[in-house]
């Protein structure tokens, strides 16, 4: 990504200081951003996990040492939530991968008619404001009214699931809600289908390659950039995941504490306990596995993400 | 120009700046009043404390009154953020005595300012005093709204159903339709809620053939915002023990609790779990203002949408559990933050709110004032909303049978606590077939959890 | 044949994606008691209703002797219940054997049109909208500059450090919301911003990491050679950046416009806290949850608003679509 010949530049070290200095300059919007709004915030909430800082301060501010650690390595609550939200994970990230992959493979496909419409239609619920979006879903599982229920009936199931209230079936519902809102997966999908080259195709045409040869053998490598972007996406949101099962029942963690995630279990400890120097100590815990897991992916994306263009 | 004519210049230029930006009244103090941490976030509501705000603003030129309006859903965020970042908002409510609860140490104790402004406590009702009394904390709030519960129920339906009304006095029998005459208790209740409970082919749920997979008429619902409160119309009780540590359910609540369960479940006469989030059984949060709910416990605070369910209301009694009669209550009043940056200013404000509004806001809440002798005038105005002629009577009885102590009261690690009941509550009101015994037992342990953390 | 099934197949996805705006849609012309009526059709229905001395009363289909006529519901009963017939109501009171509820109501067809017009009114929708519109235009504006400049120096610049910034703006990603909320109040609430729209729209004019890495795998396809003939002819980086590869790099702005635009226009947090204070410049997303809460009693308006904040974002995404889906680059294939 050299944007110079690199000859020019070993003759000439004062032209490469000029390089350097102009991308300085460039970047220096984002530099003051990140120094304002992110490590000074980080900081101070890392000095807070060493505090005993809550909302009523009855007691002075004071340095409490490990103890927030040594609270969190005994809070059954904290780590039977992050099993909880690892559990969702493993349904939730594959069908938020394959979902908007194959709804754009379809958009894609070279025999759909009215391709235009079927984006924006497929977009749609993505605009559709949050808490809005989770309030018509509610209404759509609802046991006794919701329409999904309702079409269970009518092809014949006597008793449907009480969606959003059994511990076996909640997590299909929520991953349901959360399939609304990939407009963006769909459109990133499609970006990435539409840039493969036709040539590759015609190519697999003439060598007599069928639907699932293609897709194994040409889409599915020259995919894998966009797969790995959505990926991390992905990973990062279900980490983060809270705010459904918040709107839907209060954070109670209902059923059963099955909803009881790890960022919903933070929210509430920062703000419904009002213990924020515990909570800020859970939230560096859910930034070092964020940063942990996704280096991990980072690492093994060498073996199977495939840069056609990088250099 | 000199350094000091430029101070000069800053130190008045900057006052300007900041009023023409901020506000209209130049040097005035900036009060937030923020909003709603419990009540007060009704559609009815938010103009009448929009209209208050002003006259306060029209007639206080020193004072420059904010109205901060969150709603419920949001506000406990908000306001959490705002005080921790050193931005807090100084006058706080409607709140309820569980919304102060729930904010530990946060509230002024107004004991000094009530003494430099000769506050005439004297004027309440000692026990409505002694609510918001809180041992070292001090004294937290003055009286304000108070909300006795009633028996709601919709003439129509018990009139179709060939069964005469509930007694609105209490101590009354309840007349069945064979003439003999009951005590008005909850088994009482829970005969007649079932013949008020009818499926679409018009059974009722004490007819054999009784279809509850498709019931169009409920007899009876609680106020199900919290399960003390369900307790509570039962017998006064907490779920702490007088040492203040140990976990308890008590007796009555655990009953009551049964009987709602069955009432689910087995009688059929409440909403399931669903029913009552979906907005076609339920599409206002209290399924009797759909007028296919029979009866319903509830404090006068629903008020405010009742004219929803028809204009063939009225309030009865609340029934009897073993001969002993209590009726849960409510209280609401405005706090001062205790990091509020100007309290005698956010105090100016209080007693706008408490005194010199409050006949506006005491009838858009449907709160009972505090004064006993301004109950009759209030319910004069509350009159004017209904056509029909309602039995304000049993409201005002309700308060001689007031849960003492009342269900809200504190519990170590409240919010803790308090979201282990909901998740209970969800679980019962949702899940036919559970041993209720065994969960009641699950739920003392669990509290017991809670309580022993916050000890530490 | 094929393209007939294929197409189907997706009508049929489609429809079941969008059903629940469908029953949102059916919602938001219906009042209150439209919803709850037991028995109602999925259509906004009223039951008829005739009046008979002074007072309105239901009117249903009731077989009478083998056939079906519409009475008016007077009495009702348990198990006889007594009605007229609108058209003789002169001839009394008939008493019908059976229980009414079994019975079907007479249906009139019976939209709320209304509905969006009083969710205009309450919501106070022109100022809500104006307030949307300035933050999501002025926050891409913002958005669009600094990512454009950040993306420009992390794809065309040679500088020491580089892959460790890369990665530390990456890393932002990661970051859980909650670690720097408090402290990031506090230093808005310091320099006096709470209240105005200075905290949603700095940090907009300072990058993001989604939008500078998609930039920046669009400004990766760009061939160098312009850049090159540009600088022999002594143009400057600013110079080549505006005149030679914006130009080249519109599809990948539009398309960070438009995600930047629809972000901002749902916005819910950040206008909430930071805005609390100042009623008058919250935007829509956060007018429509306070709406949510204050009319929790009427669904059907709830809907309605909902409905009436989608329009401007889909028609956004409709005019420039076509430009979108170009504008996205995350594999690196040079074109």
């Amino acid at each position: 990504m050299s944007a110079l010949p690199s000859i020019r530049r070993l003759r000439q070290p004062s032209l490469a200081r000029r390089e350097a200095l102009w991308g300085y300059v460039f970047l220096s919007p984002w530099i003051v951003g990140f120094l304002a709004l992110t490590l000074i915030p980080m900081a101070a909430t890392l000095v807070f996990t060493f505090t005993n800082i809550d909302l009523a301060q009855n007691e002075p501010v004071r340095f409490v040492g490990l103890d927030n650690y040594a609270r969190l390595l005994a809070d059954g609550d904290a780590w039977r939530s992050l099993l909880v939200t690892f559990k969702y994970a493993a349904l939730s990230l594959p069908v938020g991968l394959i979902i908007p992959f194959g709804i754009a493979l379809l958009i894609n496909s070279r025999y759909i008619r009215g391709r235009a419409a079927f984006r924006v239609l497929f977009f749609l619920p993505y605009v559709v404001p949050f808490v809005a979006g989770v309030l018509i879903w509610e209404g759509m599982l609802n046991a006794e009214s919701g329409w999904v229920n309702g079409f269970l009936h009518f092809i014949g199931i006597a008793h449907p699931p009480n969606w959003l209230n059994e511990p076996g079936v909640v997590y299909p519902a929520l991953v349901t809600i959360g399939i609304w809102g990939i407009g963006a997966g769909i459109i990133i999908n499609l970006a990435g289908l539409q840039g493969i080259p036709t040539e590759l195709y015609d190519a697999a045409n003439i060598d007599g390659a069928g639907w699932w040869k293609t897709l194994r053998h040409i889409t599915l490598p020259l995919m894998s950039p966009v797969i790995f972007y959505t990926l991390i996406l992905g990973m990062v949101e279900v980490l983060q995941y809270f705010l459904v099962p918040l709107v839907i029942n209060n954070g109670t963690g209902d059923p059963g504490g099955s909803t009881l995630f790890f960022n919903l279990y933070l929210y509430k400890v920062f703000f419904t306990y009002q213990d924020m120097s515990y909570g800020a100590t859970l939230a560096w815990l859910l930034f070092a596995i964020t940063l942990a897991i996704s280096l991990l992916l980072f690492w093994s994306a060498r073996r199977w993400v495939y840069y056609a263009g990088e250099r | 120009m000199n350094s000091r004519r430029l101070v000069a210049l800053v130190l008045v230029a900057v006052p300007l700046i900041v009023s023409a930006c901020g506000g209209l009244k130049i040097g005035a103090t900036e009060i937030r009043w923020f909003c709603c941490l419990g009540g007060g976030d009704a559609e009815e509501q938010v103009p009448v404390e929009k209209a208050v705000v002003e006259r306060f603003n029209a007639s206080h030129p020193d004072i420059n009154l904010k109205f901060e309006f969150q709603p419920y859903d949001s506000a406990f965020d908000i306001f959490a953020t705002e005080v921790r970042s050193g931005n807090p908002p100084d006058v706080v409510g409607p709140l309820g005595i569980g919304g102060g609860n729930a904010f530990p140490g946060l509230w002024l104790d107004l004991t000094d300012l009530i003494a430099a402004h000769d506050y005439d406590l004297t004027q309440f009702p000692a026990n409505a005093v002694d609510v918001y009394q809180a041992g070292d904390e001090g004294q937290l709030g003055i009286p304000f709204a108070i909300y006795p519960s009633a028996l709601f129920y919709k003439k129509s339906l018990f009139d179709e159903a060939g069964l005469n009304e509930p007694p609105h006095k209490y101590g009354d029998p309840y007349v069945m339709p064979d003439g003999s005459s009951v005590e008005w208790n909850y088994d009482t209740v829970r005969q007649i809620a079932m013949l008020l409970t009818v499926d679409k082919n018009g059974k009722d749920a004490t007819q054999a053939g009784f279809d509850p997979e498709n019931i169009v008429q409920w007899g009876f619902e609680p106020q199900r915002d919290d399960l003390r409160q369900v307790g509570a119309d039962w017998g006064a009780g907490s779920l702490v023990g007088a040492d203040g540590k140990t976990a308890q359910i008590p007796d009555a609540w655990a009953a009551s609790w049964h009987w709602f369960y069955d009432g689910i479940w087995k009688d059929h006469f409440s909403m399931t779990g669903p029913q009552f989030e979906s907005d076609d059984f339920n599409p206002s949060d209290y399924p009797f203002f759909t007028g296919n709910v029979a009866m319903s416990e509830n404090y006068l605070w629903s008020t405010y949408g009742v004219a929803d369910s028809g204009d063939d209301w009225n309030l009865a009694a609340i029934p009897s559990y073993n001969g002993k009669t209590t009726a849960a209550f409510n209280a609401d009043t405005f706090r001062i933050t205790k990091a509020s940056k100007n309290h005698e200013a956010a105090w100016t404000v209080l007693t706008y709110l408490l005194d010199d509004a409050r006949a506006d806001l005491l009838t858009t809440y449907g709160g009972m004032p505090a004064r006993a002798g301004e109950q009759a005038a209030f319910f004069d105005t509350l009159s004017e909303g209904f056509t029909q002629k309602i039995d304000w009577q049993v409201a005002i009885d309700g308060i001689q049978y007031a849960d003492i102590p009342n269900f809200e009261g504190p519990m170590p690690d409240y919010n803790k606590a308090f979201d282990k009941l909901n998740e209970f509550a969800t679980k019962w009101e949702a899940t036919p077939g559970l041993n209720l015994d065994q969960e009641i037992a699950d739920l003392r342990d669990a509290l017991q959890v809670i309580f022993d953390q916050a000890q530490q | 044949m094929r393209s007939f099934i294929i197409t189907f197949f997706a009508i049929a996805i489609v429809a079941a994606f969008l059903s629940p705006l469908v029953r949102a849609a059916t919602m938001s012309v219906k009042n209150s008691g439209q919803i709850s009526q037991t028995k109602a059709p999925l259509y906004p229905a009223d039951p008829e209703t005739f009046i008979y001395h002074g007072h309105a009363y239901d009117v249903y289909n009731v077989p009478v002797d083998g056939a079906t006529r519409e009475l008016a519901l007077v009495t009702k009963g348990r198990t006889e219940s007594e009605f007229v017939d609108p058209a003789h109501p002169d001839a009394g009171l008939i008493t019908w054997e059976g229980s009414w509820r079994t019975l079907e109501p007479v249906w009139v067809f019976a939209p709320q049109w209304g509905n969006f017009l009083e969710v205009w009114d309450l919501i106070n929708y022109p100022r809500l909208l104006f307030n949307t519109i300035a933050l999501a235009t002025i926050g891409t504006i913002g958005t669009l500059l600094s990512c454009t400049l950040v993306a420009y120096a992390f794809a065309r610049f040679r500088f020491p450090a580089k892959g460790f910034l890369f990665t530390l703006l990456i890393a932002t990603i990661f970051l859980p919301a909650a670690v720097t909320l408090i402290p990031t109040y506090t230093i808005f609430y310091k320099l006096g911003w709470i209240g105005t729209w200075l905290p949603l729209l700095v940090p907009a004019f300072l990058a993001n990491a989604y939008d500078v890495f998609l930039l920046r795998q669009y400004l990766l396809t760009i061939p160098h050679d312009l850049d090159e003939a540009a600088q022999i002819d002594g143009a400057g980086p600013f110079r080549i950046l505006v005149s030679v590869v914006l130009p080249q790099a519109w599809p990948g702005i539009i398309a960070v416009g438009v995600f930047s635009f629809v972000y901002s226009w749902n916005d819910y947090f950040s206008p909430l806290i930071y805005l609390s204070t100042a009623p008058d410049l919250q935007p829509i997303s956060v007018g429509l949850a306070a709406f949510h809460s204050i009319h929790y009693r009427s669904p059907a308006l709830i809907q309605a608003g909902t409905l009436m904040t989608l329009v401007i974002p889909v028609l956004i995404f409709i005019v420039f679509q076509r430009f979108f889906t170009r504008g996205i680059v995350i594999s690196g294939v040079e074109k």
